[in-house]
């Protein structure tokens, strides 16, 4: 089937595209305009803005963390049911299938889960192909397991930790890999109560820095095309702006991605040792061109925590709101829940203030990501208003006028004029984020893409226009008008697909037999267990 | 071989199908019992949705109860694979599930390798029956004659040198052992605390945290039961005990309390799915029985049933396992013709609402 989406304004950076223009599909994919120029279909985009489907690179939206969260605050999603709707449990509060909706609603047509813990990859997978309409991906968690600390302990051979990476992203079916305060878990369950970059995690002798420089060098080596993820340490705390620059500094030349920067912007200065220094932090992304980030944007209201970080999430305990967590010592990195309410008070000020100086400070759209590290940061739901803020200073102001004005002297952001454009929104939400996780498939709107295409109906209010997309296509089957589901339809998870080494697997099928008392059957599964055709896409590694 | 009866008499599965769906079409208030694998409650979810009906699992009381730990409160946790690579103590509160025996045995035969301590030390607060015989020699905490909770309280006090109203017999033995204790892990089920004790339990947990570490492994009274709650969570938002009587989810632990809703006379159609051969079948005389069940003949009473698969023996199966606290895939050990209850409640489906597949 030919359709043709006519008289928009199209912005596709990647293709150097911009201007008012047509936008033909066939079948699943774009198309150069055919001779004919005859369509079965045609939808009028006259009033709008084209865009490629955005691309979420990290937002927490399924596994056993984000199933637990569920299950602490039952309370927290009766609060936002939105109406019945014809789609089967689109209207469950925070279930997948709403997931999927509300992201499709906003032209969001992948999307990133960031931590998936190994060993519960099943889980994790399960969940995402309940998320229904969008292509999902999840980056696996290492950095906080014996046996890859034991391998860095023993001087262990790039081979054989590239062996070990390569069956950790094959039999987890991840997109890359993430390390969370490498070391970090490891040194808690030991006792430690505090843990930077160079500090050693006892019963290896290893340090955080070393683990991290592993990991990013195999993840290189092994050319999957998303650098290795970084959670820093010191997360939240006042100080942690001196442990982000470290390791942005260790990144010495190999891509490196460092997830949700805000929560490291924490100087610890002022009279409340809680001041800004987002602007001291910009300054080192600037001019660090192998290092990207992400913002993990604070928005005021409720929220939960979601984390694999358990040192971070076990002092978080005490500020929980409502008065409950959990928190997993589980085997590998384990992790917490801790619901939290960010106030418009001075420390939520200044939270809020810093991603946004962020964003604004960092030149390079293509190296600064838009997140709200989902849920932590704020629901992905904010994201209509995260872009208003960003496209429009007078917004900004709105907002800073009723916040502590305490809070806005630690802060640049009252100076800072730049507005985001629609192209810079284009780049940062769909072309980089392509780039960043290797897709060649999408990011844009050149022949040969899939045909995830999302059109904006202009209007004055910015929240408005992005929140609810006019018409979305997802690989060329309209899933959205009016900013209502049409129906659904089911992606794939993303994948890279190295080639496991049968010598390793011989290795780990001992070691888990000895440390575990179970073979490796249990930690792997088949494709079949997911119970959708076509479960995983698969994207290739650099050769 | 037959595989579907209606009433007494033997039919087709298409005829079955077809009753089961005309029962739940006509039903004011239709409800689910799960004791089924992955996909099975995924598909009984979908269906209870589309029919407006609410659903528990087997056993749903004990659950519920598990269930309120977590949203009424939380807690620390360890999984299975850290007790064992790392605990040094094991605590073992109340009476845990049968399945867990095998754990126990082999924690007493292993040493924690992931530990500096090369040991590891047994008490018991609670009956010591609850130790196979062959798990090494437990000490005994109890306040004498009084219960768990009151015996959690008493050591909540003495490790906060607060007075307590008993002695805990064999508190210093336990005092020395926990000093020495680089991850002690205290397991408990639902099936041997009420949830006050497992809050007590929390309780104490978090104080040994303020200064080292202590950690906790749930044993869910149910495996099949704690699996059904992983998916119920994604798919709804909430736990087991959810209804979508009024067009959405909403989560009630009384009010959908399936086996208070039959008793009542609330619910008018009863939809039973359990692949296990050994699960006993409800016997109530209120509403319609729609049994999905592993069985060779019809369910006594029933107004349907349909034969089905065990997960796992007839049919390759996701499930949660303690072992590793998370799902993990099952292949059929006897695979066989006999339908996996998923596939069963998809075709009901299909029949009530036909053209519109369930999401699962
Ligand atoms: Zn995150």
């Amino acid at each position: 089937m030919l359709t043709r989406i006519t008289g928009g304004e199209i912005i596709d950076p990647a293709n150097g595209r911009a201007g008012i223009g047509d936008v033909w599909i066939e079948d699943e994919k774009i198309v150069d305009p055919p001779q004919s120029g005859q369509a079965d279909r045609v939808f009028d985009a006259s009033g709008c803005i084209l865009m490629a489907g955005a691309i979420d690179i990290h937002s927490h939206i399924g596994g056993g963390n984000v199933n637990t969260a569920r299950l602490l605050l039952p309370e927290q999603h009766k609060a936002h049911l939105p109406r019945p709707d014809a789609t089967p449990l689109s209207n469950a509060g925070w279930s997948t299938f709403q997931t999927g909706c509300l992201y499709a609603k906003m032209g969001f047509t992948t999307v990133i889960e960031p931590a998936m813990p190994p060993g519960s990859a099943l889980h994790t997978h399960l969940e995402l192909a309940d998320i229904p309409i969008i292509d999902k991906g999840a980056l696996a968690i290492l950095g906080n397991d014996d046996f890859l600390l034991s391998m860095i302990r023993d001087n262990a051979s790039s081979q054989a930790i590239d062996d070990y990476v390569t069956w950790t992203v094959a039999s987890s079916r991840a997109l890359g890999v993430k390390v969370i305060n490498a070391g970090g878990s490891m040194a808690f369950r030991e006792n430690v109560r505090t843990f930077s970059f160079d500090d050693v995690v006892p019963s290896y002798g290893i340090t955080s820095r070393q683990i991290v420089k592993t990991l990013q060098a195999s993840v290189n080596r092994l050319g999957i095309p998303h650098p290795l993820h970084v959670h820093c340490n010191n997360l939240g705390v006042p100080g942690a702006p001196d442990t982000a620059a470290e390791t942005m500094s260790a990144a010495e030349g190999l891509p490196l991605h460092l997830a949700h920067l805000q929560f490291y912007g924490y100087a610890k200065e002022g009279k409340r040792d809680f001041a800004s220094a987002a602007a001291q932090l910009a300054h080192v992304v600037n001019t660090t061109p192998e290092v990207t980030i992400d913002v993990g944007q604070v928005m005021f209201g409720q929220t939960v925590t979601i984390s694999s970080d358990e040192m971070r999430q076990f002092f978080a305990r005490v500020s929980a709101s409502p008065r409950k967590s959990v928190i997993y010592d589980w085997d590998g990195n384990g992790g917490g829940i801790v619901p939290y309410r960010y106030r418009p008070d001075y420390y939520g000020a200044v939270q809020w203030a810093i991603g946004l100086e962020l964003f604004l400070l960092i030149d390079d759209p293509w190296r600064v990501f838009f997140t709200t590290d989902h849920p932590n940061g704020a629901p992905f739901t904010a994201y209509p208003e995260l872009f208003e803020l960003l496209m429009s200073r007078d917004r900004r102001a709105e907002v800073i006028a009723e916040l502590p004005r305490s809070a806005m002297k630690h802060s640049t952001l009252p100076t800072l004029a730049r507005e985001y454009t629609f192209e810079e929104i284009a780049i940062m939400t769909r072309a980089a984020p392509a780039r960043l996780l290797g897709f060649a498939d999408r990011g844009h709107l050149g022949a040969g893409a899939l045909a995830d295409v999302a059109v904006y109906r202009r209007d004055a209010s910015i929240a408005k226009m992005l929140g609810s997309a006019a018409l979305v296509f997802k690989n060329g089957d309209l899933v959205v008008k009016d900013g209502e589901i049409t129906h659904y339809r089911w992606g794939k998870a993303l994948r890279v697909n190295p080639p496991v080494e049968a010598t390793m697997k011989r290795r780990l099928d001992e070691y888990h037999q000895s440390r575990y008392g179970l073979s490796l059957d249990w930690f792997d599964f088949p494709d079949s267990a997911i119970h959708r055709e076509q479960p995983f896409g698969e994207v290739p590694c650099r050769t | 071989m037959a595989v579907a009866w209606i009433g007494n008499r033997e039919a087709s599965l298409e005829q079955a199908v077809e009753q089961a769906a005309s029962l739940l079409k006509a039903s004011r208030c239709p409800v689910f019992t799960l004791d089924t694998d992955i996909h099975g409650t995924r598909a009984a979810i979908a269906l209870a949705e589309q029919v407006g009906g609410a659903y528990d699992v087997a056993g749903g009381e004990v659950m519920a109860r598990e269930t309120a730990l977590y949203t009424d409160k939380g807690g620390i946790f360890a999984d299975a694979s850290e007790t064992r690579r790392r605990a040094d103590v094991i605590v073992v509160v109340g009476s845990l599930p049968d399945y867990a025996w095998p754990l126990i045995a082999e924690l007493a035969e292993t040493v924690p390798d992931l530990s500096p301590s090369n040991i590891r030390r047994f008490f018991v607060i609670g009956d010591v029956d609850n130790l196979p015989p062959n798990s090494g020699t437990a000490t005994n905490l109890s306040c004498g004659s009084s219960g768990l909770g009151a015996t959690l309280a008493a050591l909540r006090a003495k490790f906060a040198k607060r007075k307590t109203a008993a002695p805990v017999e064999n508190f210093d033995q336990f005092a020395a052992a926990l000093a020495e204790s680089r991850f002690p892990v205290f397991l408990f089920s639902g099936k041997g605390c009420d949830l006050l004790e497992m809050e007590m339990l929390q309780g104490l947990v978090s104080d040994l945290n303020l200064k080292s570490r202590a950690s906790a492994l749930h044993l869910p009274a149910s495996e099949s039961g704690w699996g059904s709650m992983f998916a119920s969570g994604w798919m709804t938002g909430f736990p087991p005990r959810t209804g979508f009587g009024s067009g959405h989810p909403e989560y009630d632990r009384w009010r959908f309390d399936v086996a208070r809703m039959i008793e009542a006379g609330e619910a008018d159609v009863h939809v039973w799915v359990a692949g296990r051969p050994d699960a006993p079948a409800p016997s109530h005389a209120g509403p319609s029985l729609i049994a999905l069940a592993k069985t060779p003949e019809a369910v006594p009473g029933a107004a349907v049933t349909i034969a089905v698969g065990t997960p796992g023996i007839d049919h390759d199966a996701v499930v949660f396992t303690y072992r590793t606290g998370t799902f993990r895939t099952v292949d059929a050990t006897e695979p066989s013709e006999a339908p996996a209850a998923a596939s069963i409640l998809r075709s009901i489906a299909e029949v009530i609402t036909p053209g519109v597949p369930l999401p699962c």
